[in-house]
C-alpha cells in the first residue's frame, strides 16, 4: 500500500525528462546553445591531439624551435604562436578542457550544496532555517571573485581544484533560497503528510521524497552556476592569480594583455576572449530554454550567473 | 430600439487543441435602464460574453459570428481607437476578480480619476478628484481612504470601489462579472442591495454575471440561462425563478441555497459539462439531464416560447407545444 | 509604519552580515598559515617601530583580546599601514573611494534605467522582429567576457579611433594646468570614464532587459491591465503608467541582488583601465602581499555592497507602496 503510493507521487523523472527534452529541442536557443556547446565540448575531447603530433604543439611547455616571438597564423600555426612560439590554437583547446573541468565539477558542487541546504532549510523550518539563510544572505553579498582574490593572498597560488572548491563553497546560496521555496511548498502536500504519518524518518521524506521533485530546478541552476564558475576562474586567472601549470582561456588573455601583445595581435587576443563568452552564451541560452521548459514561475535568478 | 441587441453571437477559443466554442449563437436584448442577469456554471461562457462587448476578448479569443449592436451601431465593426473612446465611457465594467482588479502601486482615487480625464479633456484634474470624492460617498468608502493604496483596502471597500470606479464616466451600460463572489454573505447582500439601488437612481442598464441564481434573482428584471457556451433559457425574473422550464434550470435552482438559508436542499448536479472543443450533436445538456431521451442526442433543441417574455430551448417544450 | 519597520529589519540584517564579514575575515588573516605578525608589519620596517607596532595591534596576546584590538581599530579607522605606500591603509584606500563610487553608481544606474526601458518595449512587442533582436542582443552583450571587452573597446576607441584615453581618470596636461577650469577638468574625467562605463554598462543591461521582459509579460497578464484597457486608456498610458511601474521591481531587487556580482566586473574594469578605485588597489595590494591594505580595500568593498544594498531597499519601498504603508 505504502509503496504503491510512493511510486504514484513520485514524479516519473525520465519520462518528464524526454517530454521536456522535446519542448527544449523547439527552442531556438536551445538549439543553438547545444550547439555551440558540442562544438566546445569537441575543442576539448581533441585536445589531447596537437601535443600527440609534434611536443612543440604542447600547450604549455611546447615551443617552436624556430620562433622567439610572436607571430601571425600560418600553415604550421593555424592561429599563430604567443610570445615565446607556443602554439596558440593548442592552447585554445586546452582551455576548452579546463573551462568544462572547473564549471560542471563548480556547479555540480555548489548545486550539490545549495540543494542540500535549500531542502534542509525548507524541510526543516524553523531555527534550522534561519541559520542557513541567513549565512546564504551573508554569502550572497560577497563578490565571489574578490573573496577568491583575498583568499590567493593568505595561501599563496591556489591550484585549479581549490579554485573550484572556493568558487562552489561561495555559489550555493542563490540555489538553495529556490530550492528552499519549492521545499516549502512541497512540505504542505498530501503525499508528504502521509509519509510523515506511515512513519519515514526526515532523511528518508528529503531524499525520497523532496529531493526528485526539486532536482529538475536545480539542474536549470546548475547551467547558471556552470557560467558563474567559468567566467570567475577566467578572471582570475587573467588577473594573475591562476593556477600557472594549466592554460586557460583567461590566462591566453592575461598572456597578451601583459606582455604588451594586444595592439600587436589581434590573432592572439580575439580567440579565447570569443571562447570564454561563446562558452559562457551558450550555457546561458541553455539554461533559458530549460527555464520556459520547466515552470516560468519557479526563475527569477537570471542575473547571478 | 433597445440600448444593446447582440444577435447569434459565437465566440471561440484558439487552444492547442482546436477551436474551443465557448460561446454558441447567444441572442438578447436590452432596454435602457433594465437589468439582465447571466446565471451558469463556471465555465459555460458568461465572461466570455462580457468582454466580447467591451471588445475586450484576449488574443486567442476571436468572434466567430453574429453582431452587437449598441445604441445601433456594431461595436464588433468598428475601429479599436472608436473602441477606445467607447470604453467605460458608454460601457463600463466591474470585474470578476475586484481584488485584483486594482493597480497595486496607483492610489485608488487616481485609478478612477484617470479614468474620467482620459475620457473627457474638459474636466481640471481637480474638478474630477471632487467626482471622485462624490463617487465615493455615492458607494459608501470614507473619503479620507481616496489617497489610499489598494492593499490598505479591505475586500468589501475594493468592491465599493471598483463599483465608483464603473460608475466614473456616468456609462449607459454596466458589465458586472461575478462582483461579489469573493466576499462574505452580509457583505455581498449589502452590495447588491446598493448596487440596485445605484441602478434604480441613475438610470444605468446592467448585465450582471453570476453562477447563483438567487443572486442574479434579486437584481435583475431578466434572466438568461447559459449552458456550455449555449442560452438554455431566457425570460423575465418571476416567469424564469418561479417557473423554471429547463431542467438545467431546475436543477440550477436546487442546487444553491437562497441568501437566507435551506441548506439541505442543496443538490449539486452530478455530471460535467461537454468538451467544446468537439461539442456533442444535440442537446449539450442530455448527459447530465434526467429526462433526456433518445430524441435529446438527435436534435438540437429550437427556442420554444412559453409566454411572452419567457423561452427555453428544450425538446420536450417544442413537442408539447407540438406542430400547431 | 509599516517602512520603519522594514528599514529596521534590513539595517539589522545587515549590520550583521557586515559583523561577519569583519570576523570571519579576522580568523582568516589571523588563522592562515604563515605567520600572522609578518602579514600584519611592513617587512622593511625598523625593529622598533615593527615592536611598537605589534604591540599596539595586541598581536603577541590572546586571539580574543586581538579581535577586541581589531574592531577598535576598525571603528577608528586603524587599518595599519600599507607595505607598498608606506602611509595609512585609510588615507589610501579613502582617495579611491569616490572614484569607484563615481564609476560603478553611474553605471549601474545608467544600464538600470537603459534595461527597463528596453525591456518594456521588448516585451511590449513579444514575438516581433524587434523583440528577438533585442532579446539576443543582451543575451550577448550579458554573456561576453568582462576583461575581454574592455581590452576589445580599448583596442576599437582608444588605439585604432583614438576617441578616447586608453587609461587613467585624467590627463595630466589638464590638471597640471592652473588655468584649467572646474567644468575642463570634469569633461576630462568624463571623457577618460566613457570606455570604462561602456563595459560596465554593456555586461549590466542586458541581465536587467532580460529580468524586465520576463517581469513585464508577466504582469501585462494581470487583471489590473484589463481594468486599464478596460477604462479606455491608451496603449502607451497602460503600457508606461499601468504595466511599467509595477514589472519594474523585480528589476529593483534583482539590481541588489547582483550587487555582488557588479562589483567583480568593477574591479577588473578598474583594472583594465587602470581606474584608480577600491577595487583595483585590491587586485594591486593581492598582488604585492601588501596585506592591510588587501584586507582594508576588501571591508571597504564589502561595505558598499551593502551600503548599496540598502539603498535599493529604500528604493525598493519609495516604488512599491505595499511596503510602505
Ligand atoms: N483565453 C482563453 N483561452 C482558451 N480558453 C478559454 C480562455 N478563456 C476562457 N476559456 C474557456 O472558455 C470557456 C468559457 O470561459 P468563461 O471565462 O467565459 O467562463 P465563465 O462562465 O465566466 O466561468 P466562471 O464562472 O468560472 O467565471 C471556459 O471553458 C474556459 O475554459
Ligand atoms: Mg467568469
Amino acid at each position: 500500500m505504502k509503496g504503491d503510493k510512493e511510486i504514484r507521487h513520485r514524479p516519473h523523472w525520465f519520462e518528464q525528462f524526454l517530454e521536456g527534452w522535446s519542448v527544449f529541442w523547439q527552442n531556438p536557443l536551445g538549439k543553438i546553445g547545444v550547439t555551440l556547446l558540442g562544438i566546445f565540448a569537441l575543442m576539448a575531447f581533441s585536445s589531447f591531439i596537437p601535443p600527440l603530433v609534434n611536443p612543440m604543439y604542447h600547450p604549455m611547455t611546447g615551443v617552436d624551435p624556430e620562433i622567439y616571438s610572436s607571430v601571425g597564423p600560418s600553415a604550421r600555426h593555424w592561429l599563430g604562436t604567443d610570445f615565446m612560439g607556443r602554439d596558440i590554437f593548442s592552447q585554445l583547446l586546452a582551455g576548452a578542457r579546463i573551462a568544462f573541468m572547473v564549471g560542471v565539477s563548480a556547479a555540480f558542487m555548489s548545486i550539490f550544496l545549495g540543494t542540500a541546504f535549500g531542502m534542509i532549510a525548507g524541510y526543516m523550518g524553523g531555527f534550522v532555517d534561519t541559520l542557513l539563510m541567513r549565512l546564504a544572505d551573508v554569502i550572497m553579498v560577497l563578490p565571489t571573485l574578490l573573496v577568491v582574490l583575498i583568499l590567493a593572498s593568505l595561501f599563496g597560488q591556489l591550484n585549479i581544484w581549490t579554485i573550484v572548491l572556493i568558487i562552489a563553497l561561495f555559489r550555493w546560496p542563490g540555489v538553495s533560497r529556490v530550492i528552499r521555496s519549492q521545499a516549502l511548498t512541497l512540505k504542505q502536500r498530501p503525499f508528504i503528510e502521509a509519509a510523515r504519518v506511515a512513519g519515514a524518518s526526515h532523511i528518508r521524506i528529503i531524499f525520497r521524497h523532496i529531493m526528485p521533485n526539486v532536482l529538475p530546478l536545480a539542474f536549470l541552476y546548475m547551467t547558471f552556476r556552470v557560467t558563474a564558475a567559468i567566467i570567475i576562474e577566467a578572471a582570475l586567472a587573467f588577473l594573475g592569480f591562476g593556477d600557472p601549470g594549466t592554460v586557460s582561456w583567461g590566462m591566453m588573455l592575461q598572456w597578451v594583455w601583459k606582455t604588451g601583445h594586444m595592439f600587436k595581435a589581434l590573432y592572439w587576443l580575439l580567440p579565447p576572449g570569443i571562447c570564454i563568452s561563446l562558452i559562457t552564451l551558450s550555457f546561458y541560452m541553455i539554461g533559458r530554454a530549460m527555464d520556459e521548459v520547466l515552470d516560468p514561475r519557479l526563475r527569477r535568478e537570471e542575473t547571478a550567473r | 430600439m433597445a440600448l444593446l441587441e447582440v444577435e447569434d453571437l459565437s465566440i471561440g477559443y484558439r487552444t492547442r487543441l482546436g477551436l474551443h466554442r465557448a460561446v454558441e449563437g447567444v441572442s438578447f436584448s436590452l432596454e435602457e435602464g433594465k437589468s439582465l442577469g447571466f446565471v451558469g456554471e463556471s465555465g459555460c461562457g458568461k465572461t466570455t460574453v462580457g468582454m466580447s462587448l467591451m471588445g475586450l476578448l484576449p488574443r486567442n479569443g476571436e468572434v466567430l459570428r453574429g453582431r452587437v449592436l449598441f445604441e445601433g451601431r456594431d461595436i464588433l465593426s468598428i475601429s479599436e481607437e472608436e473602441l477606445r473612446l467607447l470604453r467605460w465611457k458608454k460601457i463600463s465594467m466591474i470585474f470578476q476578480a475586484a481584488m485584483n482588479a486594482l493597480n497595486p502601486v496607483k492610489k485608488v482615487a487616481d485609478q478612477i480619476s484617470e479614468a474620467i480625464l482620459a475620457h473627457s479633456s474638459s474636466v481640471s484634474k481637480a474638478e474630477a478628484s471632487r467626482q471622485v470624492e462624490g463617487l465615493f460617498q455615492l458607494v459608501g468608502v470614507p473619503k479620507e481612504r481616496m489617497r489610499d493604496y489598494p492593499h490598505q483596502y479591505s475586500g468589501g471597500m475594493k468592491q465599493r470601489a471598483v463599483i465608483a470606479m464603473a460608475l466614473a464616466c456616468k456609462p449607459r451600460l454596466i458589465i458586472a462579472d461575478e462582483p461579489t463572489t469573493a466576499l462574505d454573505v452580509i457583505v455581498q447582500a449589502q452590495i447588491l442591495e446598493e448596487t440596485r439601488l445605484l441602478q434604480e437612481q441613475l438610470g444605468i442598464s446592467i448585465i450582471f454575471i453570476s453562477h447563483d441564481i438567487s443572486i442574479v434573482a434579486d437584481v435583475c428584471h431578466d434572466i438568461g440561462i447559459m449552458y456550455a457556451g449555449e442560452l438554455v433559457e431566457y425570460g423575465s425574473r418571476e416567469e424564469v425563478f418561479d417557473s423554471p422550464a429547463h431542467p438545467y434550470t431546475r436543477a440550477l435552482l436546487s442546487s444553491f441555497p437562497t441568501l437566507t438559508g435551506n441548506r439541505e436542499m442543496l443538490k449539486p448536479i452530478p455530471g460535467e459539462p461537454p468538451n467544446l472543443v468537439d461539442p456533442p450533436k444535440g442537446c449539450r445538456f442530455r448527459e447530465r439531464c434526467q429526462e433526456a431521451s433518445h430524441e435529446c442526442s438527435l436534435i438540437s433543441p429550437a427556442w420554444t416560447e412559453l409566454f411572452p417574455r419567457h423561452k427555453v430551448r428544450c425538446i420536450r417544450f417544442e413537442r408539447k407545444k407540438g406542430p400547431q | 509604519m509599516e517602512i520603519k519597520r522594514y528599514l529596521t529589519r534590513r539595517i539589522i540584517q545587515i549590520l550583521v552580515s557586515f559583523f561577519v564579514i569583519l570576523t570571519v575575515l579576522f580568523l582568516l588573516f589571523r588563522l592562515a598559515p604563515g605567520d600572522p605578525v609578518s602579514r600584519m608589519i611592513d617587512p622593511s620596517m625598523s625593529p622598533e617601530d615593527a615592536e611598537h607596532l605589534i604591540a599596539q595591534l595586541g598581536l603577541r596576546e590572546p586571539i580574543w583580546r586581538q579581535y577586541l584590538v581589531y574592531v577598535k581599530n576598525f571603528f577608528t579607522g586603524d587599518f595599519g599601514y600599507s607595505f607598498h605606500y608606506g602611509r595609512p591603509v585609510l588615507k589610501v584606500i579613502w582617495e579611491k573611494l569616490p572614484n569607484t563610487l563615481l564609476l560603478f553608481t553611474s553605471s549601474i544606474i545608467l544600464s538600470a534605467l537603459v534595461g527597463i526601458f528596453l525591456g518594456k518595449i521588448a516585451a511590449w512587442n513579444k514575438g516581433k522582429p524587434l523583440d528577438s533582436w533585442m532579446t539576443i542582443g543582451a543575451l550577448v552583450t550579458h554573456t561576453v567576457f568582462l576583461p575581454w571587452l574592455a581590452l576589445i573597446l580599448i583596442w576599437v576607441f582608444a588605439y585604432k579611433l583614438g576617441w578616447f584615453p586608453i587609461t587613467g581618470i585624467i590627463s595630466e596636461e589638464i590638471w597640471l594646468d592652473p588655468d584649467a577650469g572646474a567644468l575642463a577638468k570634469a569633461l576630462d574625467v568624463g571623457h577618460h570614464m566613457v570606455l570604462p562605463m561602456a563595459t560596465l554598462f554593456c555586461i549590466h543591461f542586458g541581465s536587467y532587459l532580460l529580468i524586465m521582459r520576463s517581469s513585464m509579460l508577466e504582469t501585462l497578464k494581470e487583471d489590473y491591465i484589463l481594468t486599464a484597457r478596460a477604462k479606455g486608456l491608451r496603449e502607451s498610458v497602460i503600457r508606461d503608467r499601468h504595466a511599467a511601474p509595477n514589472a519594474a521591481l523585480p528589476v529593483v531587487t534583482s539590481v541588489g541582488l547582483s550587487l555582488a556580482f557588479s562589483i567583480n566586473g568593477g574591479a577588473l574594469t578598474e583594472t583594465v583601465f587602470t581606474w584608480p578605485g577600491i577595487g583595483r588597489e585590491l587586485v594591486f595590494a593581492v598582488s604585492q602581499n601588501d596585506y592591510p591594505l588587501a584586507q582594508a580595500s576588501f571591508l571597504l568593498i564589502a561595505l558598499v555592497v551593502l551600503a548599496a544594498n540598502l539603498v535599493v531597499d529604500i528604493l525598493y519601498a519609495y516604488l512599491d507602496p505595499r511596503i510602505r504603508y
